[in-house]
């Protein structure tokens, strides 16, 4: 019994973890055509720079081929809950600011904002997997930039988008990295996914 | 008294309250009401109505429950269903709400006589909602990123109640807002979807009646996509003339979907498409070299995809594009044949070589020319001719040989394989066997039975068989270890071909054999035309002609001969296709009969025009059989008759015959010619007294026995008595018997002789005296004799003949007076009398002369009746003849008076005075 609960946990693993790459690859593209679309209606410069993004978690991270399984999809799961939180807040600022005149630029955040949420729900999962529960959300996430101007805010949201792109990419490969037989684990090895 | 007043205040009580319901619209309340109000039922359960009466009522109304009634539209609910509970309380119950109509009224019947309505409720029946069943959902990419999902599902049945139904779905962690159809009830789309995160979906229905939800489907979206077909798909040549490149796009991102692909082609004008096979393109990409084509041929191209696992559902096909492949070196030599033609010289043949021009696939490009090698093969040593010809055929005057004809197909590439033929001196070799042909799906294929040797090939030939145009031949090669084959060409229903089939041999080629052969045969456009070349009594020969091949539209099978009397029943005669004449037997004679005929092939027959005939009367040789005795009985009967008379002539000769007296002795030869005047004889016996003629009396008998005459030949004789009736009180003398006696010379001069019978034959009788007789000198004077004894024909032609020439010249003076004198009077009748007379005088002279000649031959007796120039001889041989007979000799010796010797003038004679008057 316990081997089949087992087995069927190894396999729901591996699936979530299949899908979770395929949508971080797919959000990662979502993401990148946002972009162009954001910079465009938001009338931005594509080779903007933008610096630290205020509450925004940074994918870059040190020594990240040491990081455990566990850790990993923590770091995932306070990311995308914090991106969650943001892209919710730029989508109800981009209705505020252009209506329901650009419906594209919100529709495609609203999609974003959905994978990002259904990512987030990957990760929670793989984390009752991982016999540990996902850890509650604290609070609403960052707190939004009041103090910012219009021009400031446009160029966070471009930080947050791009910051988000780079998630896509380091959970993709965390995650194909968790798909990798570690010491301990009966998880076979899955076939490698690109995101 | 008081009841009365209670009736009436009742009444007003009633009418005050329906009035105030409508004025005030419920500011006065009605008598009572029904729970539950407007309920919505369930069809088949049961239900329960309650009428509940007002107090208020009761008192002044004297209304309880005991008189409530129940109705369904207007119909009375039967009184067994109802229940009274208490005063104020009915109840109703129905077991099935099917019965249950709208609406459903509580009514009752004051003082048990008016019924008024208290309250009424509209039932509204139906069904609860089934559970939505087979949901299924389908994600169709509308664009790059846009892919909306939508379900469909079986709604049940329905429920005749409003139900609306939600497509319902949510994440595990989120719930989404419903999906509502818009104007049907089983499909929704959801307008984005977001992949690679598991879907519940369900569908929920929901009525007055309830609720039901369908299992849910929980799917990962990305499972169910149709992606967008790629597009922009082109299509380049590459270097190897069998190979084109594909290229294309896709239209889904790799990061949400990797794709296989399907690609199909096909060559244009074709319908049928092939594929590559599928593992070839299995994997993701964008362009595709497809392999294995004929050179120079043009393409299409059209490709779909899908998700690489598998899962999913499989694009549509993109839009087609066309790509030619480069040109190649033509794969094969065209198809080469020959006709002969050895009529010109007997040395030498004409030949016509015609080679078939080569399909696309093998010319492999553009044929620029074709080269044509003709090699004697006797003189290995002479040169081989070469021709470059851009037609498919060359025509060749070549000697009596064998020749060795090679022809290559050049296209920009290069050349083909070389087609060989020989032309062989004569086709010796082994012919195929048991040619035939067999119509089959809109073609005509032929068979044949291969011959022992190994064939290279085979050659068919045919042609449309026509009247109206010549054989025009058509060929096609066909590899040698095939025995039967389609012809290729557009063969004709209804129409005969002529079809030759070749073996080809290394070394030679054997003789043709042929078939004849219909793709679709018809019944005949026309029938025969059928017509009769002999008729007989019981039989006749009917002829006709064969069909043209243009009119057969088939095989003729036979003939059906149909003949028939007017009346009679129709007889069918088979015969032999092959012929063209049939005899008709045991016709029955002199019967008309109609006849026709009937062409027949596998596909019916058709009739030619019918042909009427009537068979003969007598068969062959029965009128011959009829004619030849009657005829020798009656040549018998006319000899036994000539016999008999000739036996009998004497008592002939006594009857018909008489004889004429001697006119020498009679009394008027004392009579002397100088003194005319002296003679005036009173009367006959004056004239011949008694005695001195016995003959004279014979005569008269005659007159008197002239029915030993036939009535014919006894007319004219009438006549002349009736004119000589006539002509006393009219006419005088000679004239008027003349006129009578000879009609012809009053229109014509030239008739001497037969006027001068006519009048020998007619006329009484003168007596002539004449001076010139014996030397004497002749006198003008006449004297006429009341003898009616008709004159010798031969005595008279004497005496034409004796007068000569002189004598025609004397009766024209004598018929140009007699003319002159009678012209007004006689002159016509007597020519209109004379035709008719005229035949029977005749008649009546060749009676005479016939008996006159009594046992002369009938030459003789013709002779006797020729024209003036004959009658000299003719004279002659009848005195001969005569002087031969009985006939007494001083009968025509003593006969010296000829007509020719008759005087110029003559005496006018009066009749009555029996004399005559000198003119």
């Amino acid at each position: 019994m316990a081997a089949a609960d087992s087995s069927s946990a190894a396999l729901r693993r591996r699936d979530l973890c299949s899908r979770g790459i395929r949508l971080a690859g797919k959000m990662r593209s979502d993401v990148i055509d946002l972009l162009d679309t954001y910079v465009e209606r938001q009338g931005l410069d594509a080779s903007a720079s933008v610096a630290v993004v205020e509450g925004v978690p940074v994918a870059a991270v040190e020594r990240w081929d040491e990081q455990t399984g566990t850790q990993r999809l923590l770091e995932n799961l306070a990311a995308y809950r914090a991106f969650r939180a943001l892209l919710a807040q730029m989508l109800e600022e981009q209705r505020e600011q252009l209506g329901e005149a650009d419906a594209a630029l919100g529709r495609a955040l609203a999609a974003v904002l959905l994978q990002v949420s259904a990512f987030a729900y990957h990760l929670e999962e793989l984390l009752r997997l991982e016999s540990r529960g996902p850890p509650s959300e604290e609070g609403a996430g960052p707190p939004p930039p009041s103090h910012l101007g219009l021009f400031e805010r446009k160029l966070w949201g471009l930080g947050v988008l791009r910051e988000l792109a780079q998630w896509a990419v380091r959970s993709a490969r965390d995650l194909r990295q968790l798909t990798k037989p570690s010491p301990g684990s009966s998880l076979a090895p899955s076939p490698a996914e690109s995101p | 008294m008081f009841s009365g007043w209670n009736w009436v205040a009742h009444c007003l009580y009633l009418l005050l309250n329906i009035c105030s319901l409508e004025v005030s619209g419920g500011l006065v309340q009605s008598c009572g009401h029904i729970i539950p109000e407007s309920p919505v039922l369930a069809l088949g359960s049961n239900f329960t109505a309650l009428c509940i009466l007002n107090e208020s009522c009761l008192d002044f109304g004297n209304i309880y429950a005991n008189q409530i009634i129940w109705k369904i539209k207007n119909k009375v609910v039967p009184k067994e269903q109802y229940r009274e509970i208490n005063r104020t309380v009915s109840s109703v119950t129905f077991n099935d709400t099917s019965s249950l109509a709208t609406p459903l009224t509580c009514n009752i019947l004051a003082d048990g006589q008016i019924e008024q309505n208290i309250y009424g409720i509209t039932v509204t029946i139906g069904l609860p909602p089934e559970k939505p069943k087979n949901l299924s959902c389908i994600v169709h990419q509308v664009s790059k990123l846009t892919y909306p999902m939508t379900c469909t599902w079986n709604p049940g049945r329905h429920t005749f109640l409003d139900t609306h139904f939600r497509l319902k779905y949510r994440w595990p962690q989120e719930n989404f807002p419903d999906c509502i159809p818009k104007d049907v009830n089983n499909s929704c789309t959801i307008a984005d979807v977001q992949f690679f995160v598991n879907l519940e979906v369900w569908v929920e229905a929901a009525n007055a009646l309830g609720k039901a939800e369908s299992d849910p489907l929980v799917i990962d979206p990305i499972e169910i996509v149709k992606p967008l077909s790629p597009h922009n798909l082109s299509v380049n040549s590459g270097i190897l003339p069998t190979v084109l490149k594909l290229s294309w796009e896709n239209r889904i991102s790799v990061a949400v979907m990797k794709l296989k692909f399907n690609i199909r082609y096909r060559i244009i004008g074709d319908t049928n498409w092939m594929q590559v096979p599928p593992e070839d393109t299995a994997s993701p990409r964008t362009s595709f070299s497809v392999q294995g084509l004929r050179p120079y041929t043009e393409y299409v191209f059209s490709i779909r995809c899908m998700k690489e696992d598998g899962v999913g559902y499989w694009s549509d096909w993109s839009e087609e594009k066309t790509g030619v492949t480069t040109e190649d070196k033509p794969s094969k030599g065209p198809a080469i044949w020959r006709i002969i033609d050895a009529s010109c010289s007997p040395a030498s043949w004409t030949v016509h070589l015609m080679w078939k021009a080569l399909e696309p696939f093998e010319a492999s490009g553009v044929i620029l020319h074709y080269e044509v090698t003709v090699r004697a093969k006797s003189s290995l040593s002479s040169p081989p001719e070469k021709y470059n010809v851009n037609t498919t055929n060359l025509t060749l005057k070549l000697p009596n040989g064998t020749y060795e004809v090679t022809v290559i197909a050049h296209n920009r590439v290069g050349a083909s394989p070389p087609s060989v033929l020989l032309i062989p001196a004569s086709n010796t070799k082994a012919p195929v066997k048991n040619v035939r042909t067999l119509p089959k799906d809109g073609k005509l294929w032929v068979g044949w039975t291969a011959p022992n040797s190994y064939v290279l090939k085979y050659v068919i030939e045919w042609c449309l068989v026509s009247n109206s145009s010549d054989c025009t031949i058509e060929w096609q090669n066909e590899p040698g270890n095939i025995q039967g084959t389609y012809l290729k060409g557009d063969i004709k229903p209804f129409k005969c071909y002529l079809i030759t089939v070749y073996p080809l041999y290394a070394d030679g080629q054997g003789s043709g054999q042929s078939v004849k052969a219909y793709l679709q045969q018809d019944r005949p456009s026309k029938g025969p035309t059928v017509q009769t070349k002999k008729v007989g009594k019981a039989e006749a020969v009917l002829t006709w002609n064969h069909l043209t091949v243009d009119e057969q539209n088939g095989f003729i099978r036979s003939y059906t001969i149909f003949y028939k009397t007017i009346d009679g029943n129709e007889t069918a005669v088979t015969v032999d296709p092959s012929k063209t004449e049939y005899t008709l037997s045991s016709l029955t004679s002199d019967t008309l009969y109609t006849v026709r005929m009937m062409a027949y092939t596998d596909e019916g027959g058709r009739s030619g025009p019918d042909f009427t005939f009537t068979t003969q009367k007598f068969g062959k040789g029965e009128i011959e059989a009829i004619v030849v005795p009657v005829c020798l009985a009656f040549l018998l009967i006319v000899l036994l008759g000539v016999l008999f008379c000739f036996n009998k002539r004497d008592l002939i000769k006594k009857h018909i015959w008489p004889i004429v007296p001697d006119p020498s002795k009679s009394n008027i030869a004392q009579w002397s010619p100088q003194v005319p005047a002296k003679h005036n004889f009173s009367s006959k016996d004056q004239m011949y007294p008694e005695g001195s003629f016995t003959d004279v009396s014979v005569v008269e008998i005659e007159a008197d026995d002239k029915k030993s005459f036939s009535e014919q030949d006894l007319k004219p004789f009438d006549l002349l008595k009736k004119e000589k009736s006539t002509s006393e009180g009219h006419s005088s003398g000679i004239g008027g018997s003349s006129c009578m006696s000879s009609p012809r010379q009053s229109v014509s001069d030239s008739d001497e002789g037969e006027t001068t019978q006519n009048t020998s034959s007619t006329v009484q009788y003168s007596t002539v005296v004449l001076n010139g007789y014996r030397d004497q000198t002749p006198v003008q004077v006449f004297s006429r004799s009341e003898s009616t004894q008709p004159l010798l024909d031969s005595e008279e032609r004497s005496e034409d003949h004796a007068g000569g020439s002189d004598s025609t010249t004397q009766r024209q003076q004598y018929f140009k007076q007699n003319g002159g004198q009678d012209e007004t009077n006689t002159d016509r009748p007597c020519f209109e009398r004379t035709k008719q007379i005229t035949p029977a005088n005749e008649g009546d002279l060749v009676g005479f002369a016939q008996l006159q000649i009594s046992g002369q031959s009938s030459q003789l007796l013709g002779l006797g009746l020729e024209k003036n120039t004959q009658e000299a001889a003719l004279l002659g041989v009848l005195q001969t003849s005569t002087e031969g007979q009985t006939v007494r000799p001083e009968t025509v010796e003593g006969n010296p008076l000829s007509v020719d010797e008759m005087p110029k003038s003559y005496l006018p004679q009066t009749v009555r005075q029996g004399g005559y008057m000198p003119q």
